[in-house]
């Protein structure tokens, strides 16, 4: 018998008519491993070369979020139509001792197999767990009710998203259309948690939570590949404090070799908000935060490429500075801090309309 | 005003800026556990800015000596490891101040010590005060603490206590000790510590039981045979435990506290809420519901006593109890203990809980295990051999956190032969991420306010009330019930297998 083909990175390659026999085989050939699963993760992607890659990302993410992963690499515009499969299980060392293994189907189609995704892909699911969809690149036709209707949790991340004014009405779409509960995850709003919670934080000081309505001014500065980061944060910002939208359009000033973006905004006491987003290609994704007004300053920032972040309050008469932790800067290690988290995300989809205007407003 | 900001973000009681104190902070406890368990909610962004510290204790030391003493420990058993940046930032929050605890002049020049760090460094004037220091210190610290007025919060801050164990030796001092904490600081702002408490699987036994759908209509004497608690340790005196040890012994170091307490989560009813008084409600009720045994011969006929033999543990030879460092040679202090308890309730009517607990045993385990009733004797019960074993749901304290359900399968083939399988679910399998030390988890309740996870008073008290009778007839009764003897290594006495054997059941082999 021809020894199967073995892939250095996604494993055996099987017919897809028997996936689930030779996943079966899989296990039998070992009894020290356990296989554990809480979820199934399917990763997608449009981009050559994303199987491997993602893979890896894989591996690194079932050290701590045990699932079946099915990857799926797309080529819709191959000429030719094909289906090819492979299995592998990455497996860790669980407190030094037990092996900890996690399935992993991988799929390849091209040309007009792309069309039989959801029958291919979705027969593989592990019964009764949850499925979180990890979307990467841009939206495709491939984006479609059929799929998002099968989804518990979609995943994808905006920043890189060149159009996202109309991706994200297609999203918000999605949303309303869903025929169950559709939770959407974009990376670039996770990206900002660890900020979000280091500003609740700082409110937890009387001294601040008074001086919330003296606030005039907001700067955010960002690195620019993570503008939306910046916009969501913003909006979060405006949503939570109550602050309306100013008629007058913001003004772009180019400055240097930074770019700037101004908006304005009024509290519910008539005050008017000048917030200003600087983008510098030095900065960590999201590298600090200011707020001021009256006598008080507060902020929260971050050097690039440091694990923690400082969240600083200047009063007079109170000093107070603290470490808080920062968020991870890659998609892999944020979507496992979102898998660790869970909840409905509902806090996103109430700062959507908000973020889509200022999106819009640039 | 609430904090607008806030929503969403984190689903627990928020913990508020305050200063902790600790007294007895050059000992062992502070650096390995408090000390640590602070740092670690300042990396995981839990900790509220404007947190600090501040040891009391005898000997001199500046803070750069406190801090650096601090420093070497975090670096060892950090749970998150050790970061310099981080570290050097958190240590400028943390002072030391040299005192006696018994002298007044030191609890006033604490006072003022306080009052210039929130000068200095802002702060409202919230205070935790962590009482770490050697129980026959509780009463003067407790005492001087009134005395300098800090146990009296500034306008609109807070003064809490957290005491740690051991809370009393018997009921009248836990009662004494009570009427000195609650002469200084009220119930509400009073946090005995019990640190099984604070552990992820403690806390998970609530949400199994009133969670999942499908095993609270099973959890009464009508489906449950007997429950046991087990909790073998594989170490006897080492490093000059047995000074402490010999004057407590099992029942009142682990039993009194650690155990019962699992007992009242796994044998109460549902709390109409979770607030803390909630909870503590409905955990005190199952203590007073414990059957009291008021005579020798009672205790004699529900409880073992043993020590063990010299004998071997993990391969190593191991000397038996009386020979141990600082064991009285001829002590009558039990390192082993297991007591058949009957909880007078509707629910739990006839249903016999078997609590263990003992050193030297083969292997480090805490763990529940309810057993339930064997089904109908017809059927397969009726087949030579009948069922073997019946449903056992086994809730694993530590280590290896998890849960597992034993159930009974046939075993491939053309014969109709059974057997029993197991459906097991493993905390570190399924989530990677290690759970926070207990110790994490309760400082930060105590700094939220939040009780839940502590024990009040009066809880303490049943409990004393309880253990007192096993401790009177064992020590101050005429006709006293036997120690038994066990080889280090082993299980424990036979003695304590003959008290099960007498109601037709046997230990979980663990
Ligand atoms: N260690 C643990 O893991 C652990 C676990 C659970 C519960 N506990 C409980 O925690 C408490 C403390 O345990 P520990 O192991 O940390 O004790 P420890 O290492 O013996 O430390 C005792 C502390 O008390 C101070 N002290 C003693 N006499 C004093 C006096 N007259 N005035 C001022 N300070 C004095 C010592 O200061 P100097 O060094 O300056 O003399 C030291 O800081 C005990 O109640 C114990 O039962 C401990």
């Amino acid at each position: 018998m021809a020894t199967p083909e073995m892939h250095p990175e996604l494993g055996r390659e099987v017919p897809v008519g028997s996936i689930d026999k030779e996943l079966h085989k899989l296990w039998a050939e070992d009894e020290a491993r356990t296989n554990a699963s809480l979820m199934n993760l399917a990763v997608y992607s449009e981009a050559p070369g994303a199987l491997e890659k993602n893979s890896a990302a894989v591996r690194e993410l079932t050290a701590e979020h045990a699932c079946r992963a099915i990857l799926i690499g797309i080529d819709r515009d191959a000429p030719e139509t094909s289906i090819r499969a492979w299995i592998t299980a990455h497996c860790h060392l669980s407190h030094g001792k037990k092996s900890i293994c996690c399935e992993q189907i991988a799929f390849a189609l091209t040309g007009k197999a792309t069309g039989r995704l959801r029958n291919t892909v979705f027969a593989h699911l592990a019964s009764d767990l949850p499925l979180i969809f990890w979307w990467q690149g841009e939206l495709s036709p491939i984006f479609e009710d059929r799929l998002y209707s099968l989804v518990d949790r979609f995943v994808f991340d905006s920043s890189g998203w060149v159009d996202p004014c109309s991706s994200f009405a297609r999203i918000t779409e999605a949303i309303a259309n869903a025929t169950r509960p559709l939770v959407v995850q974009d990376l670039a709003w996770t990206r900002t948690f660890q900020f979000r919670v280091s500003v609740a934080s700082l409110f937890d000081d009387p001294i601040m939570l008074s001086a919330l309505s003296e606030i005039g001014a907001v700067e955010i500065i960002y690195h620019p590949a993570h503008r939306g980061s910046a916009l969501q944060l913003l909006a979060w910002l405006a949503v939570q404090a109550s602050w309306s939208d100013t008629v007058e359009l913001p003004l772009a000033v180019p400055n240097h070799n930074d770019s700037k973006a101004c908006f304005s905004f009024e509290s519910t006491s008539g005050k008017t908000i000048l917030a200003t987003l600087v983008a510098n290609p030095d900065s960590a994704p999201l590298g600090c935060l200011t707020l001021s007004g009256g006598e008080v300053s507060a902020s929260v920032s971050r050097e690039a490429g440091s694990s923690h972040v400082i969240r600083r309050i200047e009063a007079p008469g109170h000093f107070v500075e603290a470490p808080g932790p920062a968020d991870p800067d890659t998609c892999a290690d944020l979507i496992g801090e979102q898998l660790a988290r869970g909840g409905k995300n509902s806090l996103f989809r109430k700062i959507l309309p908000r973020f889509r205007s200022l999106l819009e407003r640039q | 005003m609430t904090n607008p900001f806030r929503e969403d973000l984190v689903s627990r009681s928020r913990p508020e800026p305050c200063t902790v104190v600790i007294f007895g902070a050059t000992g062992d406890l502070t650096h390995r556990k408090l000390v640590p368990a602070i740092y670690n909610l300042a990396i995981d962004g839990e900790l509220p800015p404007g947190v600090k510290i501040l040891g009391f204790a005898r000997r001199e030391k500046s803070d750069a000596e406190f801090r650096k003493g601090l420093e070497e420990l975090n670096r060892k058993v950090s749970r998150s490891g050790h970061d310099d940046t981080i570290w050097a930032s958190f240590e400028e929050s943390i002072h030391y101040h040299q005192s006696e605890f018994t002298d007044l002049a030191g609890y006033q020049r604490l006072a003022a010590r306080l009052d210039e760090i929130d000068r200095e460094r802002g702060g409202k004037g919230n205070r935790l005060f962590y009482i770490a220091s050697a129980p026959e210190f509780f009463d003067d610290i407790l005492t001087h603490l009134k005395a300098a007025g800090l146990n009296q919060a500034a306008e609109g801050c807070w003064a809490r206590v957290i005491v740690e164990k051991p809370f009393g030796t018997d009921l009248a001092t836990a009662q004494q000790l009570n009427e000195v904490v609650n002469r200084t600081f009220q119930e509400k702002d009073t946090y005995r510590i019990d640190h099984y408490l604070g552990k992820e699987t403690a806390q998970n036994l609530m949400v199994l039981r009133f969670a999942n759908a499908i095993f609270e209509p099973l959890w009464n004497s009508r489906y449950i045979d007997q429950i046991q608690i087990t909790c073998a340790e594989n170490l006897g005196m080492e490093g000059g435990r047995g000074g402490y040890y010999d004057k407590s012994g099992a029942l009142r170091d682990m039993v009194q506290n650690h155990l019962l307490q699992l007992l009242s989560l796994v044998a109460m009813e549902p709390p109409t809420d979770l607030s803390a008084d909630g909870v503590r409600d409905e955990k005190v009720k199952v203590i007073r519901s414990l059957r009291q045994w008021d005579s020798p011969e009672k205790v004699a006929a529900n409880v073992i006593r043993a020590q063990y033999h010299a004998g071997h543990v993990d391969g190593k030879p191991v000397p038996g109890y009386r020979e141990e460092d600082r064991v009285d040679p001829e002590s009558m202090t039990e390192s082993y203990v297991a007591l058949r308890l009957m909880i007078d309730t509707w629910r739990w009517s006839g249903v016999p809980f078997y609590i263990r607990m003992g050193k030297q045993l083969p292997k480090k385990a805490t763990e529940i295990s309810v057993h339930f009733k064997a089904p109908p004797g017809v059927l397969f019960n009726a087949l030579a051999g009948g069922v073997p074993g019946g449903n056992v749901l086994v809730i694993r304290i530590q280590p290896d956190e998890g849960i597992s359900l034993r159930m009974v399968s046939k075993i491939p083939g053309t014969s109709l032969r059974l057997e029993p399988v197991k459906m097991d679910f493993h905390y570190s399998t399924s989530f990677g991420k290690s759970s926070p030390e207990a110790y994490e988890r309760l400082l930060l309740d105590a700094m939220a306010g939040d009780a839940t996870l502590f024990a009040r008073r009066d809880e303490v008290e049943e409990a004393w009330r309880f253990i007192d009778h096993i401790e009177r007839a064992w020590h101050q009764s005429e006709n006293p019930p036997p120690m038994a003897g066990y080889v280090a290594g082993t299980w424990g006495p036979k003695e304590a297998d003959e008290l099960l054997q007498a109601d037709g059941h046997v230990w979980r082999r663990l």
